[in-house]
Parts: C-alpha cells; sequence; structure tokens
C-alpha cells in the first residue's frame, strides 16, 4: 500500500466534500435533528432557569438564591431595568426584594414579594423557580415547612429524561449518515461516473482508493458526532474514552459503508438499500428510548455493539474497563466485514471491465 | 531486436458464454501507431481493458514494456497511459484539479500541468469546473491526464469520437508528436479516415478476430483497385470511362486523350480502409 496515494485519493475526496450535496446533507443532518429536537425538549437553549434579582437591601434570600446550583442568578440594579430584560425574555424571571424584606418576613409580617415571569419560558423554569423561592423564603423566616415530605420514585432507577435518551438516535444518525452513507455514496457515484475506472489505470490500486474512502468516513463520522455531543451538553465527561468509542464506532460504520457502497452498482440501489436496511441499522438506538421494552433484542443487532458502548459512556459515565467488551465485539465485527469488502472489491471489478 | 513495447500473443476473452475476442496478436514497437480499426462490438475496448489490465485474458499472452500482465501492476500502469473512451472526468473540479489528482496518483512530484493544457488549448479554462466544459474541451483534456506522466505506452479508445474537426485534429497531432517522441500508441477507433491518417499499421477487428493487420498503403494496395475514372469530351457527349492503371494499351488510350485535349477530370479508383474492411469482414464499421 503506498501512503501518498492513499494521501491523494483522500486528499482528492476531502476537497470534494463540500461541493457534494451528499457530504453537506451528512454535516448539516445531525446538527438539524439535535437542534429541532432540543428546541422541543428545551434543553440546548436553557440549560438552567435564569434568575434577575434586584435586592434593595442585602438580603438574605439573594445570598442563598446566589448558592444554589440549579438556577443561574443575575443581579441587576433597578426594578424598571429587571422588567424590561424579563420583557425581553433575557431571563425566566425575575424578583424584586425592598429594602427590608428580610426583617418583615422575619418579624412574621406579610412582605410584597414581586416576581416577574417572562411569558416565553419554559413551565419547568417556571416551577423550578417558585418552589426554588418559597423554599429558601421558609429558610430565612426560620421556619420548617408545615409538611414532611416522603419523595417516592416511581420507575425505574436506571430511566433517564427523553432529551437524554435521544442522544443514542442523533449520534447514529451522524454515524450513519456520515460514516456510513458518505464513503457509500462517493463509491457508487465514483463507479456511475466510471472515475474509478480511470483511478484504477493509474498506479493507485483499489484497496487504495477504498481505504481512502474508509477513512474519510472515520474522520466525518467522528466530528458529526463529537459536534452532535457537544451540542448535547454530553461531551463533557471521559473525554478520552468517549473518543475511543467515537473511534471503534466511527471505522465499524465505515467498513459498513464501504461494503454497501461495494453493493450498490448505482445511486438507486444504494438508497433503496439503505431504505431497507434501514430499520437494522437504527433498531438498537430505538431501545434506548423505549427502556420499557425488552433490551436483550436490540442486542440482536450487530450494530448495537457500536452504539452500545457510547450510550454506557454518556449515560453510566463507564470506564474503559467497562466498555472493553463491546468495543471488541465491535472490532471482531469489523474485522469480520473486511474479507467481505475485498470480494465485493473484486467483484466490483469484475463488474467495472465487463460494462 | 528489441522488445515491443506492447505484445500480444493469442489472446481470448469471453463474457460468460459470449467470446468477445478470438486469439488475437499484434505487437507496437516504441514509436510506432497501431490502429484498431472495427466497428462497435468488435472486441477493441476488451482487448484495451485487457493490455490495461482491467480484465484478465482466459488465455495467452501480454507483455508490456517486457513484464507480462495479468492484472493490475502499479509499476507498469506507472509507465502507461490511457485514454478511455468515456468522459470519466471530476466534473465537480477544475480541468487544473483533475490533471493535479491524477499527477498525485502518478508521483510526480513537479507535474507540468500547465504546460500541458496549454498543448491541448485549455490554459485559459484551467481554472473552470469540467462540468462547464464542452465535449470537446472534454476530450482534451482526457488527452492530458494520458499524457501527462509522459508515457511510454499510450492507449486511446475512440479518442476523437464525436469531435468537431478542429478538436479532432488537435488530437491527432498530438498523438502524432507523441509518437515522433517514441511513446507506443495503439489506437482503437471506427473512423476509417482517422486510422488511416494517423497509424503507421492498422489492424481490422470484427467479431474478436484480427483479419488484417498491415500499412494502410499496403491494405490498399493489396486489396484496393489501381484503377482511375476518366471524364472525357466526345463531341456534345461526356463519356466517363474506368481505366485500370496496370494495363499498358488503356493507358496510351488515356494519353491520347489528354493530348488532344479531351480529358475533363481524372480521380483515381483507390481502395479506402472501409472498402477494405467490408469487403473482408461483410460489415461496415458504424
Amino acid at each position: 500500500m503506498s501512503i501518498k496515494r492513499f494521501a491523494a485519493v483522500l486528499k482528492k475526496d476531502i476537497a470534494l466534500g463540500p461541493r457534494s450535496p451528499i457530504v453537506l446533507f451528512a454535516v448539516f443532518i445531525p446538527i438539524f435533528l439535535t437542534i429541532v429536537l432540543q428546541l422541543v425538549f428545551g434543553d440546548l437553549f436553557s440549560l438552567k432557569p435564569s434568575l434577575a434579582v434586584v435586592d434593595q437591601g442585602s438580603s438574605e434570600v439573594a445570598r442563598l438564591l446566589q448558592k444554589t446550583e440549579g438556577i443561574d442568578v443575575i443581579f441587576l440594579e433597578s426594578s424598571e431595568e429587571l422588567k424590561r430584560r424579563v420583557l425581553d425574555h433575557d431571563f425566566d424571571g425575575g424578583l424584586v426584594l425592598s429594602q427590608d424584606f428580610d426583617q418583615q418576613l422575619k418579624s412574621g409580617q406579610r412582605p410584597l414579594l414581586e416576581i416577574y415571569i417572562s411569558g416565553e419560558s419554559y413551565a419547568v423554569n417556571r416551577l423550578v423557580l417558585m418552589v426554588t423561592s418559597i423554599d429558601l423564603l421558609r429558610q430565612v423566616e426560620g421556619r420548617s415547612p408545615p409538611i414532611d415530605i416522603d419523595m417516592v420514585q416511581l420507575g425505574r432507577g436506571e430511566d433517564f429524561p427523553i432529551s437524554m435518551r435521544l442522544v443514542p438516535i442523533l449520534a447514529m444518525y451522524a454515524f450513519i449518515i456520515a460514516g456510513l452513507f458518505v464513503p457509500a455514496s462517493s463509491l457508487v457515484e465514483e463507479r456511475e461516473r466510471r472515475t474509478i475506472t480511470a483511478m484504477l489505470a493509474s498506479p493507485v490500486k483499489l484497496h487504495e482508493i477504498l481505504w481512502a474512502k474508509a477513512l474519510l468516513g472515520v474522520l466525518l463520522s467522528m466530528v458529526m458526532t463529537v459536534v452532535t455531543l457537544v451540542l448535547n451538553n454530553s461531551f463533557s465527561e471521559s473525554q478520552g474514552v468517549l473518543l475511543l468509542v467515537l473511534l471503534v464506532s466511527s471505522v465499524f460504520w465505515a467498513v459498513l459503508g464501504l461494503i454497501i457502497g461495494l453493493v450498490s452498482s448505482n445511486s438507486q440501489i444504494l438508497f433503496a438499500l439503505i431504505k431497507g436496511t434501514g430499520i437494522f441499522l437504527f433498531g438498537p438506538a430505538v431501545f434506548y428510548l423505549f427502556p420499557n421494552w425488552p433490551q436483550w433484542i436490540a442486542k440482536l443487532f450487530p450494530t448495537y455493539w457500536a452504539i452500545d458502548p457510547l450510550w454506557q459512556v454518556l449515560a453510566h459515565q463507564s470506564s474503559i474497563q467497562d466498555v472493553l467488551g463491546s468495543l471488541l465485539i465491535t472490532l471482531a465485527i469489523t474485522l469480520a466485514l473486511i474479507p467481505i469488502v475485498k470480494i465485493l472489491g473484486r467483484r466490483m471489478l469484475r463488474q467495472l471491465a465487463s460494462s | 531486436m528489441s522488445e515491443p513495447s506492447i505484445f500480444v500473443d493469442s489472446i481470448t476473452y469471453s463474457y460468460g458464454k459470449q467470446q468477445a475476442v478470438r486469439g488475437i496478436s499484434f505487437d507496437v514497437a516504441p514509436g510506432e501507431i497501431l490502429g484498431f480499426l472495427g466497428p462497435n462490438g468488435a472486441g477493441k475496448s476488451t482487448t484495451i481493458k485487457m493490455l490495461i489490465g482491467q480484465l484478465i485474458p482466459d488465455a495467452g499472452t501480454i507483455r508490456i514494456l517486457g513484464t507480462p500482465i495479468k492484472g493490475h501492476n502499479s509499476e507498469i500502469h506507472r509507465r502507461m497511459g490511457v485514454c478511455f473512451e468515456e468522459k470519466n472526468l471530476y466534473l465537480q473540479m477544475s480541468g487544473k484539479e483533475n490533471l493535479e489528482f491524477f499527477a498525485r496518483l502518478y508521483g510526480l512530484k513537479h507535474p507540468e500541468t500547465d504546460k500541458i493544457l496549454q498543448q491541448v488549448d485549455l490554459w485559459n479554462r484551467a481554472k473552470d469546473r469540467v462540468s462547464s466544459y464542452s465535449k470537446g474541451m472534454r476530450q482534451r483534456l482526457m488527452i492530458a491526464r494520458a499524457l501527462l506522466h509522459d508515457p511510454e505506452v499510450l492507449f486511446l479508445d475512440e479518442p476523437t469520437d464525436g469531435l468537431d474537426p478542429v478538436s479532432s485534429k488537435a488530437i491527432r497531432d498530438i498523438i502524432t508528436q507523441r509518437a515522433q517522441e517514441g511513446t507506443a500508441v495503439l489506437l482503437t477507433t471506427h473512423d476509417m479516415y482517422e486510422a488511416d491518417k494517423l497509424s503507421d499499421r492498422v489492424a481490422f477487428i470484427n467479431e474478436g478476430k484480427i483479419y488484417a493487420l498491415d500499412t494502410p498503403e499496403n491494405l490498399k494496395q493489396s486489396h484496393g483497385k489501381r484503377t482511375a475514372s476518366v471524364r472525357i469530351q466526345r463531341g456534345e457527349e461526356i463519356l466517363e470511362t474506368i481505366i485500370p492503371l496496370d494495363d499498358e494499351a488503356a493507358a496510351l488510350k488515356l494519353r491520347d486523350s489528354m493530348s488532344e485535349g479531351r480529358v475533363l477530370t481524372i480521380h483515381t479508383e483507390e481502395a479506402t480502409l472501409e472498402d477494405i474492411f467490408i469487403s473482408m469482414t461483410g460489415r461496415t464499421l458504424q
């Protein structure tokens, strides 16, 4: 294998990337889906409820609010500014604490607490702000709540919010479109336009072309999954393990992409194959959406082993030791696919020469 | 005697049960242009595919530059240039980018892309995307790509097919120049004019077999008729007669007519390559 020829093909494919609708699609779709889903579920642009506070008299309530981790607190100078900025939806809510607020509260009077809520804030953020504020007022007042709260968790302990369970699907999109579809479609396009025949009449060998396309898929797939995870605030912990998991998975998807590209003699067949096998490709990710389904079924899909390590690291902060087994299975499946790539490559050469 | 650049001995190839090439043999010396003349489906392209290693012959021997060819061989491919019949260029890339990419595949450190683009008269469009090129421009770029690395052996599959006369002539001039510089050229065509003008030798191929292989002149002489068509004024009448050039009596008669000023026109009745092809194979070249 000549590294120079391999690099030449890779460089050409990277240069053609921005001119290819498929590559643009691969870049655009995961970002688009992330933004749409995050807007629907309200995670991307509203990480924590935001509260503006005007503290006219060094209130204890204001100090406690500032210490609360689940709320972003910003102090403003005047109630007019607060009202204006809440109206502009710079904050989910605003609180005006009068000069002798704490004194009145502690003496049993009923001081007026002005709370302003932005009309565009999420209901969940409003709820968090109200409950937190009332709880802090109780603390400053020096009284315990008039009730004992017994929190009973319903549902399984390992259940995650829907926004979290959507992450594997978004990652799967990035893997499939960038890792699988880009090398496959690039190969099919070269075949349809017969440019691969021109390359094969030069010193470059078929396996140099194929691995260059696979590496393009791996690189694009890794970039797009990282972007997807960053957009979903899921790329903050265990970055080393995450990158290793993404690398192994991306290689798997790229090799699968080569197989699909080699099997497809034209774009129609490629699209039909992707559509036809979509359920098998995406299947395991759907199981994360429905945790009540029997999860063992997901393990029957070969693609499960390429997505589950990512889920384990994201959801359970699994270490490399925890996901090593799944990664080895993914690698074993990938290695088992390589002889198929070779056989299909020879078949494609025969088809090209005969047509 | 030195080894020919292209040596082919008794090669055969079948697509399933359909035999496309049936035991053909020929060779091409350095600096020689061999024209493969035959109609579509005669086996020309299949032969080229075997010569460039994209098909492996069922039987027979191929040696390119002294090296046996059975499949892809990077070292030999580095020394050969191929111009395909289909315009397999990267349409989203510019002409210059196309050449630079292939220069990298050939391992050229200092490719003379500008020089070759000037040679094929594409210099002023070098930075434009190939998708905006006309058919003739694309064909010229194909030729430039095949010549970029100064190959010792050049395979040209229908290099001027469907081109206008000006583009065709430009391409023929480039091919002739490269042959004069020592490149062995195998040219397939169904254009008998092109084969006649370009080729040092011509092979007639039909149904996978070579029917004749010789210089165009020898083929015409051995298979054509040495006659002249003469139009003579006789009184009010114009007579048209065919005169065999080997017949002494007829030649004298023609000389008398010429001296009397009665000969209006003389045309030699030399056979064209197409005439000979048809007489040998029973098929036309189209």
